[in-house]
């Protein structure tokens, strides 16, 4: 039971870490905590189910691009001049949050059904140590982990990467040597809600998507973020990986109806002591 | 922010200008004005036959000018080389590696210290890497805030001698915005400014050291 508790918390921390990267990478870089990035995930998540039929590949091609574009799009028109114009925290979080509920509105009124779940095919299981896992999962797994590895290593070595890490560092620098910092807020915006949306393609095929999840597993990424060190990328995937442990741990010894209560008195407990979060941030929310 | 009133500003191609005045005259809003980060309100900016005051400063950047502003003029969390490869962002891909070699050229102690944290350096070096990040973009115009504040007077006198070097050879025109009277032996011409307003425009072989010590002090004292 130990260990399929391990494994069942390291692929929710690993399907959680696809929020938290998308949180990660958006307020990393642009500074602007944007709390819509979960429900525009799910409204992806909902047009992946509904091509689904038609072709995997092109269904999920269709809802990531669709939120990439979503995010690079509202990043341009409305999160940067907002941002030139000098709004705070406050305003971010009441005009990110309206976006979140315009999403919500449209999933109601697109698709025929509230509550979801992506029939991805199943390739077939794995045994570990005798605890039998869908090889689907694990591919959410690694899929993540490899998410973030790909992010890291574009950020080290790429001149794309170079960009965005002096942008995030020291914006006013970064535009007087010539970087379109403008363009660099949009495609990490744009990112970050693609891997919202991967994140919520998975969990709608492990679990269900209603109208509810996108703020479950926005809000859920926004709090494991700030767990971890917000912006810190590494905080996020650890405190995701932490926070799937307590879910499957309190989930199975406790009984589901335990699961928020522990997980978020532990959430505050490391804030009390921490709030930085766990590796610490040069940004704070 | 000071404002500034009737500013006439001119620089030509190979020459070190310095602006001097005390604190408050104005030095970095000028620059900063020039550069693009600040926008003023009447007036005209020229550049290369461009009239640019309502451009945006990556446009500023892409046409030539470049501001190493006082503070923040590193990328703190990034090593020496990271900071020096993202100041190429501009310019082709042959240019690169020999822009960068030229900074190294010029402070050697940057090439030591090429992979360690910029925040890890000394204030003297971080100043020298400002400088390095200014060079290695590539401006025909480079704009430079305060350089010697905060450093000890011997490497005053290098930087110095570096931008001199730097002009001699690029040809480039280095604006420099100066509290420090040793920025006399280095600019071809300097600016006075004075709460918001030019004091003179003068060539260095026609100013005495007494009067751009009295405009340090300012005329009220």
């Amino acid at each position: 039971m130990i260990l399929n508790g391990i494994i069942t918390g390291l692929i929710i921390g690993g399907i959680l870490s696809l929020p938290v990267l998308g949180v990660a990478v958006i307020y990393g870089i642009t500074g602007i905590p944007n709390f819509a990035i979960g429900v525009i995930g799910v409204f992806g998540g909902f047009l992946t189910w509904y091509f689904l039929s038609f072709n995997m590949g092109i269904a999920v091609l269709v809802g990531v691009a669709v939120c990439f574009v979503v995010g690079y799009v509202l990043q341009r028109i409305l999160l940067t001049p907002i941002s030139e114009r000098g709004g705070d925290s406050t305003l971010f979080f009441i005009i990110t949050i309206s976006v979140g509920f315009v999403f919500e509105g449209l999933i109601r009124a697109i698709f025929p059904r509230p509550n979801i779940s992506l029939a991805l095919p199943r390739i077939g299981t794995i045994d570990i140590a005798g605890v039998t896992v869908e090889g689907f999962k694990i591919i959410a797994l690694i899929f993540a982990i490899g998410t973030l590895i790909v992010i890291r290593l574009a950020e080290e070595h790429t001149e794309v990467g170079k960009s965005w890490q002096a942008t995030s560092q020291n914006l006013k620098l970064a535009k007087f040597l010539g970087i379109n910092t403008n363009q660099v807020f949009s495609i990490a915006s744009g990112i970050g809600c693609a891997l919202a949306c991967i994140g919520a393609i998975f969990w709608g095929a492990l679990y269900n998507l209603q109208l509810s999840s996108g703020w479950e597993l926005g809000f859920l990424g926004f709090i494991i973020a700030v767990v971890g060190g917000i912006g810190n990328i590494w905080g996020g995937i650890i405190s995701a990986l932490i926070i799937g442990m307590v879910m499957s741990f309190s989930g199975y010894l406790l009984g589901g109806m335990w699961q928020s209560v522990i997980l978020y008195f532990i959430v505050i407990l490391v804030l009390i002591i921490s709030p930085k979060g766990i590796l610490g941030s040069e940004r704070s929310l | 922010m000071s404002a500034l009133k009737g500013i006439d500003f001119y620089a030509y191609d190979n020459e070190i200008v310095g602006i001097v005045g005390p604190n408050g005259a104005g030095k970095t809003t000028l620059l900063e004005s020039i550069a693009g980060s600040m926008h003023i309100r009447e007036g005209q900016i020229n550049f290369l036959g461009h009239q640019i005051e309502r451009w945006s400063v990556l446009k500023r950047r892409q046409l030539g000018l470049m501001l190493v502003p006082q503070d923040g003029n590193v990328f703190p969390m990034m090593s020496v080389k990271k900071n020096l490869e993202v100041s190429v962002v501009l310019s082709s891909h042959s240019e690169k590696a020999s822009l960068i070699n030229y900074v190294y050229e010029l402070f050697p102690v940057l090439r030591e210290r090429r992979k360690q944290t910029v925040n890890t350096l000394s204030g003297g070096q971080q100043k020298m890497l400002a400088v390095g990040i200014g060079i290695a973009s590539n401006a025909s115009v480079m704009l430079i805030d305060e350089p010697s504040i905060g450093l000890a007077p011997k490497l005053v006198t290098k930087l110095f001698e570096t931008l001199r070097k730097i002009k001699e050879d690029t040809q480039k025109t280095i604006v420099l915005s100066e509290q420090n009277i040793k920025v006399l032996d280095i600019a071809d011409r300097l600016f006075g400014l004075e709460a918001g307003e030019i004091r003179f425009d003068e060539k260095k072989e026609n100013l005495g050291r007494d009067v751009v010590r009295d405009l340090y002090l300012g005329s009220g004292s």
